[in-house]
């Protein structure tokens, strides 16, 4: 019984990560509501299969996202868009003086593909390690580096950063050197 | 200059894998824009749903137990 309420107290803590992952991925908080309830009692059926001392947030990010792909396999794709994310694909116009608004940011995060989006936001965002999030992808470490790289270029595409000082890989190199001495 | 270079050198290339850290505009962005999803209330639908599954499994163990 005490066990049952460790795993209940962890569940409670694990749901903002949860319900922001869930957005993140469904650009739609009603839908991300129901993806969390899903996760949820899905994860108190399986919590036999949770090992305790391992990491429960990550468990529970798995969850979350399988039962994401499986209703949208399920819904065969439609309408991810009802929130206007096309239109947003078509226009992001950062401010003009430089600052990234949030919504910006937003729009742009939204023309990612999913993939490159979920690892942008495992990495950056929710605090998992490489590792871990490859293990909540079901792919290999590499993959998730990879789709982080892309995802970083292309929103600094979107955005139209630049003259920050990172570019992709050689960002250590070229901060060494120093950008704004070379600039 | 090379005082710029050293104070580069020292802590940046520890941050070898972490291209989205603390200089990175896309890496605050995106940790501003996932806290501010964090910092919204928990519905109670959840804390409800998580006392109703806990009763559940209680009654349960019960319901075992007296067999």
């Amino acid at each position: 019984m005490s066990d049952a309420s460790t795993f209940k107290t962890g569940l409670l803590g694990a749901i903002p990560s949860l319900r922001a992952f869930a957005v993140s991925l469904s650009h739609n908080s009603d839908k991300a509501d129901d993806l969390v309830q899903e996760t949820l009692v899905k994860a108190w059926d399986k919590q036999s299969s949770f090992q305790p001392g391992t990491n429960l947030k990550a468990w529970l990010f798995t969850i979350l996202r399988n039962e994401f792909y499986s209703q949208m396999r399920k819904r065969g794709r439609e309408v991810q868009d009802s929130e206007g994310t096309m239109t947003a694909r078509l226009a992001v116009h950062p401010s003009q003086h430089g600052t990234l608004d949030l919504k910006d940011f937003r729009a742009a995060l939204d023309t990612l593909p999913e993939d490159q989006r979920e690892a942008i936001i495992l990495i950056g965002a929710s605090g998992f390690s490489y590792e871990e999030a490859a293990e909540i992808c079901g792919c290999a470490v590499g993959t998730i580096k990879s789709r982080v790289s892309r995802a970083r270029v292309r929103l600094q595409e979107v955005l139209s950063i630049d003259g920050e000082g990172e570019f992709g890989p050689d960002a250590i190199a070229s901060q060494v050197l120093g950008s704004g001495a070379a600039a | 200059m090379t005082e710029q270079k050293s104070a580069a050198a020292g802590p940046k290339s520890r941050r070898g894998d972490d291209p989205l850290g603390a200089n990175s505009e896309i890496g605050k962005k995106l940790r501003e824009y996932y806290d501010g999803l964090m910092a919204d209330d928990v519905p109670d639908r959840f804390t409800d749903l998580l006392s109703k599954l806990e009763r559940a499994e209680a009654s349960k163990d019960k319901d075992g137990n007296a067999q």
